[in-house]
């Protein structure tokens, strides 16, 4: 089971409530559908400028392996108040520590309900049928 | 580029494959390149930047193919790599059906390999397909949205920007189309039904492809 002190979106996001901001990373799984567990596959991670007003569900960066581009979608509404300064330089956070190093935005939220979005369990199970089990 | 983006946006779409060529020749860039990082950029009769990374491509000669279903279609369920197998076999099977001894790159290192020009036929992994001991078919992926943009060229033809890479030259893009279409529907059990693009796909695909030949588009890196 994935950590269940954060929230997930079916397009492998997590977010994680930090006081009065919300923390938005991808989850190993996202990381492992990229990288194909060779984090050298991972090649780029475009992050927004502070400042963007993000809507929920709103595309706010990308990643970009040997193979594929994909978007990283925000879970809440809100503005960017922080970016990772880390991950873009060293992808490889992704890999090692995606549930707490490997952080990519802050937002502060609209509103700090994550309700809308999946448990672990549930997420648990997107990533089951996602494998195709 | 237009319309394959629209294809991609287009939820709850059907799964679409979509052959098609260039005019004029064209170079298209890798969403995340550089201008700088591609020297040919200035030889191509136009340039473009696609959504989908990796290098550039000189469109000419050659036969485009791409694929635009929901990501958990089970041609592109699982691991990333994966689907590149399974399309990459399918497009396989049609080069074979042609008389073109083609395989995937696997390990071997190859004489199209190029540093230094940032382009696609230039630069080998090991799910290529290659034939001759050069590549002779690239492909990338979009995803977006549980939606999956898989798009990709088979060399028909060399091109002067691409030096040395592979092309099927005694193969007409109609034939190419033919045997890929074939391909898709013996391998799937599935049977393609002719249809160009709707009008309002269209409509669509022309305001988007404004998008990708604007100076602001082209020079976002």
């Amino acid at each position: 089971m994935r950590p269940d002190d954060r929230k997930y979106l079916e397009s492998h996001e997590w977010a994680k409530l930090d006081g009065d901001t919300v923390l938005v990373g991808i989850t190993d799984f996202a990381v492992g559908e990229l990288s194909h567990g060779n984090i050298e596959d991972l090649v780029y991670c475009d992050l927004p400028e502070v400042g963007r007003q993000l809507e929920q569900g709103e595309t706010f960066g990308e990643i970009e392996s040997v193979k594929a581009v994909a978007d990283l979608n925000a879970p809440v509404a809100g503005e960017i108040v922080e970016v990772n300064p880390a991950i873009e330089d060293h992808l490889e956070i992704l890999a090692t520590d995606p549930w707490e190093k490997g952080w990519m935005v802050r937002i502060k939220p609209n509103s700090k309900s994550l309700d809308h979005l999946l448990d672990a369990e549930a997420y648990e199970q997107v990533v089951t049928e996602a494998q195709g089990a | 580029m237009g319309l394959d983006e629209t294809l991609l946006e287009n939820a709850g779409g059907r799964p679409t494959l979509r052959l098609y060529t260039w005019e004029p020749d064209t170079l298209s860039l890798g969403y995340f390149q550089r201008f700088a990082e591609v020297p040919a950029v200035t030889n191509a009769s136009a340039v473009v930047r696609r959504i989908t990374g990796g290098g550039a491509i000189h469109h000419t000669g050659e036969l485009t193919w791409s694929i635009t279903t929901a990501a958990d279609d089970p041609l592109y369920r699982g691991p990333i790599a994966e689907s590149y197998r399974r399309v990459h076999g399918i497009i396989l099977a049609a080069l074979h059906a042609l008389g073109i001894e083609a395989s995937l790159r696997e390990a071997s290192p190859l004489a199209s390999d190029r540093p230094g020009t940032g382009m696609c036929f230039h630069a080998s992994t090991p799910l290529d397909i290659i034939w001759s001991g050069a590549k002779g078919m690239g492909s990338a992926q979009r995803r977006r949205r549980g939606r999956v943009l898989h798009h990709g060229s088979i060399k028909l033809a060399p091109s002067e920007l691409e030096a040395g890479v592979a092309a099927a030259s005694h193969i007409d893009v109609e034939t190419m189309g033919r045997a890929l279409v074939s391909a898709f529907e013996e391998r799937l059990g599935i049977c393609c039904e002719p249809e160009g693009p709707r009008p309002a796909e269209l409509r669509e695909a022309l305001r988007r492809g404004e998008r990708f030949t604007s100076e602001a588009w082209l020079h976002r890196r």
